[in-house]
């Protein structure tokens, strides 16, 4: 997720990883004060390691992955897939939140980031629930779909992988996903700039992604096989619910 | 969301802002959403997701609720319709079944939360105003979920004592909404700590206070905010620290911070 604006006529989008006016309030206050105090160690560790990665910029931020455990935690989920995992940290996030005996199928087409966070989650003693996939998520969807003992045998997904790929992903996951179970899409609002004129400047990629996401927004919200919650945490995270 | 009497004479101030006079020298207040719009980097952000995925989902009840709402002069303390689109869909993920809330105003969140517990859902509801109760109540009897709410007028800190009082009650709760006098939230806490179950949610409402949280003391702002900023500054550390429950803020409306009890 490359940010705009290299050639300083178009404004920077993800210049930062949240939607608040305020960065202060962000920054200073929600993460200082409600977030990073309770951020396990290991958790800490990987997102060290990551914000210092070239593209660190696609890693989840903290104050998400603690909504993704809370999420877990809550409706008690036990087997869930994640698609897109880059270096791990939101799927360490899940593996910590899942019981004992819970599984994450977490699939990506670059082992090579997951394994700078696997050791942190094999430190933090959680790797047994994880079940690394490489390779196109599409595929690998499609393998589990082969199966009909998959077939709405997931509690809960997480989608933080190529937008425009996001609406395949939606019919391929509500088939694996129960009825009642939970789907969470990452960066649907784009930086806001879902919201902003058709012409406003930004990049070519920007435009291309933002007009993916305004489009999944739609579906997703005239889509009567789940309920919809559209929230500002993060870059937008869209929570589903499973319904039909 | 209830009201103290000190928050209930400091609210009309804040609308007083947003009143014009017109020519014959009364005054018409505008409806403002002060929390949400002023968090988010663009109000155009906002109208779009509740444009997007807000509104064409509210259900009729709800938006009838909205708009009777809308009218009244302290219609700021009204929990917004992404904030109730949340809550329902909170409701429903943790399978709630028997719930309460504290501070209603005109009945918004408690409408959310009466549409998504089963039907035989209760809900526990407390504020010091009938009268603003009343005037949503015909939505949610038209919504036929009106059987499922208990209100009591008054304050809730002796209700809530009094429901200690019987063992029966500990831990019986499955979820409790808190959207009422900042300047008591910390002793609710300590009673719901006690009537909440283990592994149910309590969802304390304002905690970003109109982003006041993070301004130094000495910025301008509202009276009203002035005057209970400390208070909620003073929640968050404490729910921070409080290893009883895990915690999760998110900024919906005005800040919600959402307490899972753990111990």
């Amino acid at each position: 997720m490359a940010t705009g604006g290299r050639d300083g006529s178009v404004p920077v989008v993800h210049s930062d990883k949240t939607l608040l006016r305020s960065r202060n309030l962000y920054k200073q206050y929600v993460l200082e004060t409600t977030v990073l105090p309770n951020e396990p160690e290991c958790m800490r560790e990987l997102r060290i390691l990551t914000d210092n990665h070239e593209k660190g910029i696609m890693a989840s931020p903290p104050d998400e992955a603690q909504l993704l455990q809370m999420l877990i935690k809550l409706t008690g989920a036990k087997t869930t897939i994640e698609v897109g995992v880059f270096t791990g940290y939101s799927l360490l996030a899940t593996a910590l939140a899942l019981p004992d005996d819970g599984k994450v199928i977490a699939i990506d087409t670059n082992p090579e980031y997951y394994e700078l966070g696997r050791p942190f989650i094999e430190k933090a003693g959680v790797a047994h629930k994880v079940d690394f996939r490489a390779g196109l998520a599409l595929q690998h969807l499609d393998e589990l779909l082969a199966d009909e003992a998959n077939h709405g045998a997931f509690d809960f997904a997480f989608v933080d992988a190529d937008k425009p790929s996001y609406v395949k992903y939606h019919e391929q996951l509500l088939r694996l996903v129960r009825v009642g179970g939970v789907l969470v899409y990452d960066n649907t609002l784009w930086d806001g700039t879902v919201a902003l004129p058709p012409d406003a400047p930004m990049s070519d990629m920007d435009r291309r992604i933002s007009a993916a996401v305004r489009e999944l927004n739609a579906r997703l919200a005239a889509d009567g096989r789940v309920e919809v919650c559209q929230l500002t945490i993060a870059d937008g995270v869209t929570i589903c619910r499973r319904v039909v | 969301m209830a009201s103290t009497a000190t928050e209930a004479a400091a609210q009309p101030a804040a609308a007083a802002e947003q009143q014009q006079v017109n020519g014959n020298g009364e005054q018409k207040t505008r409806h403002s959403e002060v929390g949400h719009k002023s968090l988010l980097k663009s109000d155009d952000l906002y109208q779009y997701i509740l444009e997007t995925s807000v509104y064409p989902r509210e259900p009729e009840s709800m938006k009838e609720l909205r708009e009777v709402t809308a009218k009244h002069p302290w219609n700021l303390m009204t929990t917004s319709a992404d904030e109730g689109q949340f809550l329902n869909m909170l409701l429903k993920l943790i399978g709630a079944k028997k719930t309460m809330e504290i501070g209603v105003y005109t009945g918004y969140s408690l409408l959310a939360t009466a549409l998504a517990i089963p039907e035989d859902g209760t809900i526990l509801a407390m504020d010091i105003n009938r009268e603003n109760y009343e005037l949503g109540l015909p939505c949610i009897e038209k919504a036929g979920v009106a059987h499922k709410i208990d209100f009591r007028e008054g304050p809730a800190l002796p209700v809530l004592d009094q429901l200690l009082e019987d063992d029966a009650n500990h831990g019986s709760f499955d979820f409790v909404f808190v959207d009422a006098d900042k300047d008591n939230y910390l002793n609710y806490h300590e009673r719901l700590m006690k009537l909440v179950k283990m592994g149910g949610l309590i969802g304390y409402d304002n905690t970003l206070w109109n982003g006041s949280v993070v301004l130094p003391a000495d910025a301008p702002m509202r009276k009203y905010i002035r005057y209970y900023r400390d208070f909620v500054i003073e929640l968050n550390k404490a729910l921070a620290a409080d290893d009883r429950v895990e915690i999760c803020q998110l900024p919906v409306g005005d800040g919600v911070t959402l307490c899972r009890r753990v111990k």
